[in-house]
């Protein structure tokens, strides 16, 4: 017992470890999946980024070039080339043409201008009416960086640092030829984000002489926006998008094939440029199923699973097999004291008898005759009890060999029954014989049949002994003898039916059992059956009592 | 010697007949190459006006397309498949769509340009611009769309447009054809939006034509893409009619006589620009002026304008307007130009103004009068006034009865008789989103004078 306790304790030692260690691998599992949903976010949010830079920088260079055309314009001919523009241009939507202080000179208000022109002119009523002036805005489009703040990343400030670069000799060398009337040669330009009714426009204008007309276009922007969107990179991920999102939050194009709720909030945003104010590319992440970094807790839970699995199912492997050891040496332990047991009681007989007789105070020659035979009967026993223990020897080294021979099994029963009357009936127990009519050929080993009935007797005997009768049944089914040794004895508890065919196994294994017995008999009567392509099956009877069928395969005359 | 010389003088001969054949022959060819021009017709309501104070008149300028030749090539088209595979077009209609793009593909010729674009919650060109000629592994490629996910119907057109932009340069016919049974729910959405991208895309020659299937698109949407880059537009209930519409689209699209038709109507001194009725152009000044991207073959397209005539006495003849076309004929790459001028006798005899009645210009002018009503009735019927929908729709029907029988014009009866039966559905059972789309269609339609419906 101590050795069993001993065996889940130090069993106990090797699991809690291993439990504390996978419960500590699990969190840092979890940890490391929740770094890499950071990390997927922030480089996310980088690509928005770059979207971003590349978006600003194309619309960027869109107006500086439109900008550049405006100034290019010929004065004399502007309506003319103006309106050209606008025909031919996708990303013109509209021109126009004021000069201060005066009426606007094109489009012209009224029914004249088309129904797309009216609604120009009332989108920028306040600045083609004067109350506004077209440069209202010039401190923001000038100071970039201070609006765009802190979140700002260093590629972006590069950006805006080329972008002044740029910027300050153009100016200086536009003002230098026209010194002397600064004022009045200066050209001024600039692009104005306009919302009216909660959309946005843009609008570019020129001056290209101090007290000249302001002329220029708005941009047509879902030209612009669809020459954007066809650039945008796709994502092949499942469970991210970007959006770009308009300032009312509307989704103007998406890349990544999550589906997104309109209602849904991203987890990062990043602002694309002050020249289209409001327009964000949000990072949306499907957090439920985040599947290919969520795949490396699955997978890394999977793996720690089966680490687990194996440590434990090892433990029992390992606990279930010395269990075993120890059960196997206890039943040797127990075979070998029965063995002994059981050589020595015959001994003891034949040695004290043969003692007497040896010393000749027998003179009855009656008694003699019965020492002699008790005797012999002895060594008989005492000759099967070494049969078994060889033939177990044989059969547990598969070195038992059979010699196949053609004989009746009826008539070897018949001489078998025979041979053990006076030894069955002795103990006061009734032979019934029952042996139905029919042909009983069978072609086997003659001796270890002899000896399967033999055992299946001396099994009868010992634990039946209290037993009114033994019954041999030989009857046939298709195939097979079936050759049934039956008793009314106290039969076999149902717990134990199949474990008494196991070597060894005794009902009540205790050596102060009464009777003794080796545990050998049935296990190799049924071994030995089976090698001959036969069986052996209990069968309890009913009331009480035990049933021993030998299956035995029946031999066709050729 | 003697031999050598009459040799000579045969093959002299035979060269001269060579020669003489080969000219006539170019010169039957140089014949054939030049299709018969673009017509421009001027016509007034009435032939003869009524003499006396300042009048109304309506203008119809007639464009009559030739028919296209027969025995020369046609011009190459550059065609972008812009096809909706959201969720919602699973089953019948994404089989039937696949269908019309291979019918569309199979029609072209191996020169043209073919692309496919594909959108649901993103955008995939899964044919690229390329020559039709590799037909089995494009109907291959067409056969895998599967359907699911959004409708970034903006961002399909934008992809569509990209593909086209591929070939801009080449002298192609230029079509986009978009296909969607749903609400854009990703790019923007707006009618006023997608408007402005036609309308950015008809710059580029790109026109857009519109297919919408079952009764869940927006019809709104749908149209006004289509109308502002002159481009078709199509309303199918269930998607069996789709390899049929594209079939006709197609049959349109190969059948281009004109390109970048530009009408400049110039009205004389006096004569003042009231309305343009039905068509979207501009009036500048004395001028008026109208776009279209495309006409085809044997098609008569029109424009209706309403001026003010001056002061006239019996008997006397202005001149009301000139109006000049110039277009691109596609066959010589030419541009080329035609002109029609208006003139108006007046008369004090009313017996024979009423005689000189233009039945045409009146049926034309009353129709898109309707095709008006019709928009109009739409609109009263989303701001929830039913009745006054209805309403709209029955004056219209009567007027078209009443102008009808007094001129015993079948066609506007038959026009008033519809509409009576559509403005009592309406009454019955609201404006259903089926109805919704009939009317809007029918109103493009007659306002675009489309060939295929």
């Amino acid at each position: 017992m101590t050795s069993k306790r001993s065996i889940i304790i130090f069993w106990a030692l090797f699991l809690v470890p291993t439990l504390i260690i996978s419960g500590i691998a699990f969190r840092l599992l979890s940890h490391e999946q929740e770094r890499i949903n950071r990390s997927a976010i922030q480089a996310l949010s980088e690509r928005a980024e770059t979207i971003s830079e590349t978006i600003h920088i194309t619309v960027e260079a869109v107006q500086e070039n439109l900008t550049q055309s405006l100034l290019d314009i010929d004065q004399d001919n502007l309506k003319k080339i103006l309106l050209a523009w606008e025909e031919t241009n996708p990303l013109v939507r509209n021109v126009f043409i004021y000069q201060k202080n005066r009426e606007l000179e094109y489009p012209v208000r009224g029914m004249e201008s088309t129904f797309e022109e009216r609604r120009f002119i009332a989108r920028y009523d306040s600045l083609f009416s004067g109350r506004m002036t077209f440069d209202f805005n010039e401190d923001l489009s000038k100071d970039e960086s201070k609006i765009k703040g802190v979140t700002e990343s260093s590629r972006q400030k590069l950006v805006a640092l080329s972008r002044v670069v740029q910027k300050a000799p153009v100016s200086e060398q536009k003002a230098f030829p026209f010194t002397e009337s600064e004022h009045l040669f200066i050209e001024k330009s600039g692009w104005i984000p306009w919302f009216s009714e909660n959309r946005l426009h843009i609008l570019g204008w020129v001056q290209k002489i101090g007290n000249g007309p302001v002329y220029g276009i708005e941009l047509e922007l879902m030209a612009l926006l669809s020459r954007l969107v066809v650039d945008f990179p796709e994502l092949p991920e499942k469970e991210v998008a970007l959006l770009l999102m308009d300032g009312n939050g509307y989704f103007m194009h998406q890349s990544g094939k999550m589906t997104v709720d309109p209602k849904e909030k991203p987890v990062a945003v990043v602002s694309i440029s002050n020249l289209l104010p409001h327009w964000q590319i949000g990072v949306f992440i499907d957090k439920k199923g985040f599947g290919s970094t969520r795949g490396f807790l699955y997978i890394s839970v999977i793996l720690l699973g089966v680490f687990i699995i194996a440590i434990v199912s090892g433990g029992v492997l390992l606990t279930r097999l010395a269990l075993q050891n120890m059960k196997d040496a206890r039943q040797k332990t127990s075979f070998v004291s029965s063995v002994s047991h059981e050589l020595k009681t015959p001994l003891t007989s034949i040695r004290m008898y043969a003692e007497l007789l040896l010393s000749k105070r027998i003179k009855d020659t009656n008694k003699t005759q019965t020492y002699l035979s008790v005797i012999v009967s002895e060594s008989e026993r005492l000759t099967r009890l070494i049969n078994n223990v060889l033939a177990f020897g044989k059969l547990e080294q598969g070195k038992k060999t059979y010699h196949l021979t053609p004989f009746e099994m009826d008539r070897l029963l018949e001489q078998m029954i025979q041979a053990h009357s006076i030894r069955i009936e002795n103990q006061g127990i009734e032979i019934i014989s029952q042996i139905e009519e029919g042909d009983y050929k069978v072609k086997t080993d003659r001796d270890a049949i002899e000896q399967v009935i033999l055992n299946l007797v001396d099994n009868a005997l010992k634990y039946a002994d209290k037993g009114k009768f033994i019954k041999f049944v030989l009857e046939k089914d298709d195939s097979f003898i079936l050759l049934k040794i039956c008793d009314d004895g106290p039969g076999i508890p149902k717990a134990q039916q199949e474990m008494i065919f196991e070597k060894f196994h005794r009902v009540d294994n205790s050596l102060t059992t009464k009777q003794p017995g080796s545990g050998l008999g049935l296990s190799i009567a049924r071994q030995i059956l089976k090698d001959l392509e036969g069986d052996l099956f209990f069968d309890p009877m009913p009331g009480h009592g035990s049933c021993f069928t030998a299956r035995i395969k029946h031999h066709e005359s050729d | 010697m003697a031999h050598s010389k009459q040799y000579q003088h045969r093959t002299s001969i035979s060269f001269f007949t060579v020669l003489i054949v080969f000219i006539l022959m170019t010169g039957g060819v140089q014949a054939g190459i030049e299709p018969s021009k673009l017509i421009c017709r001027v016509e007034t309501d009435r032939a003869i006006l009524p003499a006396g104070d300042s009048q109304n008149v309506v203008l119809k300028i007639t464009l009559d397309a030739p028919p296209s030749p027969a025995h020369i090539k046609r011009p190459l088209v550059n065609l972008a498949l812009v096809l909706d595979q959201s969720g919602s077009m699973n089953g019948n209609k994404i089989q039937q769509a696949k269908a019309a793009a291979i019918e569309a593909l199979t029609r072209l010729g191996l020169q043209d340009i073919f692309s496919v674009v594909v959108y649901d919650t993103n955008v995939h060109t899964i044919v690229p611009a390329q020559r039709a000629g590799n037909i089995q592994s494009i109907i291959n490629t067409i056969q895998q769309i599967r359907a699911g996910g959004s409708t970034a119907l903006f961002g399909g057109v934008s992809q569509g447009a990209s593909e086209i932009r591929k070939n801009l340069e080449s002298n192609y016919i230029h079509r986009i054809i978009l296909l969607s049974d749903g609400l854009a729910n990703v790019g923007p959405r707006m009618p006023a939006d997608l408007g402005r991208l036609g309308a950015a895309l008809i710059k580029e020659n790109i026109s857009v034509t519109t297919v919408g299937v079952g009764t869940g698109y927006n019809e709104d949407l749908m149209t006004r893409l289509a109308q502002k880059s002159d481009g078709n537009t199509y309303f199918v209930e269930s998607g069996f009619d789709l390899p049929r519409i594209f079939a006709a689209e197609l049959g349109d699209v190969l059948n281009v006589v004109a390109k970048k038709v530009k009408v400049t109507i110039t009205l004389s001194d006096n004569v003042e620009a009231i309305n343009i009725i039905g068509r979207e152009g501009r009036i500048r000044e004395n001028q008026i002026e109208f776009y279209m991207n495309q006409l085809y073959g044997d098609q008569e397209k029109y424009a209706l304008v309403e001026v003010n005539i001056p002061k006239s006495t019996s008997g006397s003849r202005i001149k009301i307007a000139q109006v000049d076309v110039t277009y691109e004929n596609p066959f010589s790459r030419k541009s080329e130009k035609s002109t029609g001028i208006s003139y108006a006798r007046f008369s004090s005899d009313s017996g024979k103004v009423a005689r000189s009645t233009n039945i045409e210009v009146i049926r034309e002018y009353q129709l898109n009068l309707n095709a008006l009503a019709q928009e109009k009735a739409i609109e009263l019927s989303d701001k929830g006034k039913k009745k006054e929908a209805v309403r709209e729709l029955k004056q219209s029907a009567a007027r078209l009865k009443q102008v009808g029988s007094r001129y015993n014009d079948k066609e506007l009866l038959k026009e008033a008789d519809e509409l009576e039966v559509q403005a009592d559905t309406i009454e019955d059972r609201g404006m259903s989103p089926k109805s919704r789309k009939v009317l809007r269609t029918e109103s493009f339609q007659m306002k675009n004078q489309q060939l295929s419906q």
